[in-house]
């Protein structure tokens, strides 16, 4: 059978040798957020100095004309690029999850392609003919740069929302109240948050790079720093967001799971350590800010955003789109099926490795398709090293009751000889891969055993849908 | 009208189609230009069709870029597995078009801003888009290869050299040749004209050689019900129209030919499109019943009259 006809889509796996594909599409997801959002505030921001020098302040004109340049180069060059990244990233990492975002949500996102071309060509017009351009349509241009770059933003941030709280979309609730779920708006006002902190953050360091004396960079830090004011709004977003999860996911972020508490922790401290100097320095006491002050400033925003998104990526396990897909590219309705027939019955694409025994390549096929998405053997989120200490029968319990185990994991899509399978695998990796190695014949106790396992541990994850 | 009917994918088909064609555009006048400009800089020649790309080429990437976000949303409503496959099987090879991209995109700033680097960012601002291109065109030939794909992935061969590769690269490359010429006239002085009319009538030449070329070997001729004779009309009509130009570079010969390089470009997409229509995945679902259509609709007509309103502004400012 062709792979392109088979009832479940199953996709070829790539490996990112030590790297689990989460750090990957981590990594451009983050460089992309920053700079997207960057690109936003730095849009409000410039419309507003075009609007101060046209009212007379006479070094606004001429810190818009300089900082958009550097606007143009940076964020619209990798910017729009790592947007693309982006695409072909999320396909190499889930590419059933990129795949239903579109089914589902295709006409929003042409819808929020239109308003990214807008923006580009009302900057790119602003780039080549802004000095030439009388003030009014200057003001106009960038406007209309500024409302198409936060459009782009409102249309996107309802599909990534959608993943983690699809809220009434569950019950047929349709695109809208899927568009409009419960995190749509506090992640909106956050990110805007965020946009206007990062475009004030960036004019701070042109403003310092400016030919003008000091006491006039000083003004227009001033005006740059009240763009920033936003910021104080953002640990009442916070709870907002934080009310709106589900109820499991907010557990793992305020304690129950260390790593992601950790990393709400240096999103907060990193945000709080930014606002404190934005509130009091610069706008309660009128400190002035130097060019490499506001660069740290700025490096302290970039760690809040990639903490931020980590959080946010973290908190929808074991999901990719709540309640609809598992991370591991199953949905819920499809698991029974699987541990009737097995993970791998139907995946039509072979191992690129050896293995010693039948068992343990389909031990290997097995944690290619219900491992892979977050873990690696030896790498990052190692296999290896989170299972080195377990026992066999611990390791059998453990993943025939996967869900259980913990939380966030989904529940195991395959079988007891599954089970077995990928036990005998990860024993012959911690053994660092023996030529000979010889397991045990899984005895029909053992199956039986972990059958039993299964059928207690069910094929509903822990938590709820909601 | 074929390949059109009432459904839903045609809808997605007829955007896919129209968002390429546009995308084309400006890739086409990025890839052609960028070498065109290289020549120029090698040949030290002080050469005003070279000196308008380079200046122009940065923002034609942009909006190259932008405009491609369209066709690669819509061909993974069209194909969405074979889409998927193809980016997986050839993997990091693929993903390769990205950085090569980015540092495309900086390399035409560099030769728009650098006498000195000028040759050397063009040649690497060349090469990136060259590698690009060679994927897409093998990215292609692999969405419609699934009965090579299992061996493929075994392998882990992230090359997939189809013998129909290089003649698609080169119609694509004489078809490029042929729009750069068309976007570049409009500006142009006579003199420049008359060698643009040479450019085009030189892209037409490799296209219709290359295609004549493969259908005699494969001895077959697609005729995509009669697209493919409007598409040899258009380019006709093209040839005729550059001819016209180059006689007569400030008549109406140049009307001619955009329109007919317009026309030819629409039944271009339609031809290529042709021999994969039957394998377009119907039957999703949760595509078929999505909502939000009436909200792009209007969203594009604001969009439209948004960017035609900053292009207005921008040619008063121009003068």
């Amino acid at each position: 059978m062709s792979p392109i006809d088979s009832t479940i889509p199953y996709y070829p796996v790539n490996d990112f040798g030590p790297l689990m594909k989460g750090l990957v599409i981590g990594g451009v997801g983050i460089v992309h957020v920053f700079l997207a959002q960057f690109a936003i505030g730095g849009g409000m921001l410039m419309w507003y100095f075009e609007r101060l020098g046209q009212r007379g302040q006479p070094d606004a004109r001429s810190f818009v004309d300089g900082y958009f340049k550097v606007l143009v180069l940076v964020s619209f060059v990798v910017g729009a690029l790592t947007g693309v990244a982006m695409w072909f990233t999320t396909i190499q990492v889930g590419a059933r999850t990129i795949g239903l975002m579109i089914d589902e949500f295709h006409w929003l996102w042409a819808t929020e392609w239109v308003w990214f071309a807008v923006e580009i060509t009302a900057g790119y017009a602003f780039y080549r003919y802004g000095p030439r351009l009388a003030g009014p349509a200057r003001l106009r241009l960038l406007a209309l740069y500024a409302l198409a770059s936060w459009m782009s933003l409102l249309w996107i941030n309802g599909i990534l929302a959608w993943q983690l709280t699809p809220g009434r979309w569950l019950d047929g609730g349709g695109i809208w109240a899927g568009f409009f779920n419960p995190s749509f708006w506090p992640s909106l006002l956050f990110r805007t948050a965020v946009s206007t902190t990062l475009g004030a953050l960036a004019g701070c360091i042109v403003i310092n790079t400016m030919d003008i004396p000091r006491d006039r960079r000083a003004v227009l830090i001033r005006r740059a720093s009240r763009f920033a004011a936003p910021i104080a709004a953002m640990p009442l977003l916070a709870l907002w967001f934080l009310a709106v999860l589900p109820s499991d996911s907010r557990s793992w972020l305020l304690g129950g799971s260390m790593p992601m508490t950790m990393f709400v922790g240096v999103a907060a401290g990193a945000s709080l350590l930014v606002g404190g100097y934005v509130i009091v320095g610069l706008i309660a006491q009128r400190l002035y800010i130097n060019g490499a002050t506001a660069t740290l400033l700025l490096g302290l925003a970039f760690g809040a955003t990639a903490a931020g998104e980590f959080v946010r990526e973290g908190a929808r396990k074991p999901y990719t789109v709540r309640g609809v897909l598992y991370s591991t590219s199953i949905r819920p309705d499809e698991v029974a099926a699987l541990r009737a027939a097995g993970a791998t019955a139907r995946d039509p694409y072979p191992l690129r490795d050896r293995y010693p025994t039948e068992q343990l390549a389909r031990g290997a096929r097995v944690e290619r398709a219900l491992c892979d998405a977050c873990h690696t053997m030896r790498g990052a989120n190692a296999l290896v090293e989170l299972t080195r200490t377990w026992t066999d029968d611990q390791l059998r319990l453990n993943l025939a009751k996967l869900q259980r185990t913990k939380g966030f994991m989904p529940p195991f899509a395959g079988n007891a000889l599954d089970v077995e399978a990928l036990v005998q695998l990860l024993r012959w990796e911690r053994a660092d891969r023996p030529a000979g190695f010889a397991a045990p014949a899984a005895s029909p106790d053992v199956l039986a055993q972990i059958a039993r396992w299964l059928d207690e541990a069910g094929t509903a994850p822990a938590g709820e849908a909601r | 009208m074929w390949p059109f009917d009432a459904s839903i994918e045609s809808l997605w088909l007829a955007l896919y189609l129209a968002s390429f064609a546009l995308h084309a555009v400006f890739v086409s006048y990025v890839a052609a230009g960028t070498v065109y400009a290289l020549i120029a800089a090698l040949r030290g020649s002080a050469d005003p069709i070279a000196a308008r790309a380079r200046d122009w080429l940065p923002f034609m990437l942009g909006a190259g870029i932008t405009a491609g976000v369209g066709p690669l949303l819509f061909v993974q409503l069209l194909y969405q597995r074979r889409f998927y496959t193809a980016n997986l099987v050839m993997g990091p090879r693929w993903g390769a078009v990205v950085p090569a991209l980015i540092v495309g995109f900086y390399a035409l700033y560099l030769a728009k801003a650098s006498d000195q680097r000028r040759r050397l960012a063009l040649g690497v601002g060349a090469a990136c888009f060259g590698f690009v291109a060679w994927s897409w065109t093998e990215l292609h030939q692999v969405m419609e290869a699934d009965g090579a794909w299992r061996a493929m992935y075994a392998a882990g061969e992230r090359f997939h050299l189809d013998a129909a590769i290089a003649p698609r690269l080169a119609i694509w490359a004489g078809a490029m040749l042929a729009l750069f010429a068309t976007v570049a006239a409009w500006p142009a002085a006579a003199a420049e004209r008359r060698r643009l009319a040479g450019l085009a009538l030189a892209g037409l030449i490799a296209c219709a050689a290359t295609s004549a070329a493969v259908a005699v070997v494969r001895r077959e001729l697609d005729p995509a019900h009669g697209w493919t004779y409007l598409l040899a009309a258009a380019a006709i009509a093209a040839a005729l129209g550059w001819g016209w130009t180059a006689r007569r570079p400030d008549g109406p010969g140049l009307s001619v030919a955009t329109a007919a390089t317009t026309a030819a470009l629409v039944a271009g997409a339609v031809v290529r499109e042709a021999p994969r229509l039957a394998l377009i995945e119907h039957g999703r679902a949760t595509a078929v019943g999505s909502g939000g259509l009436p909200v792009f609709v209007i969203t594009l007509a604001i969009g439209a009259a948004a960017i035609a309103w900053v292009v207005r502004t921008a040619r008063a400012a121009a003068g």
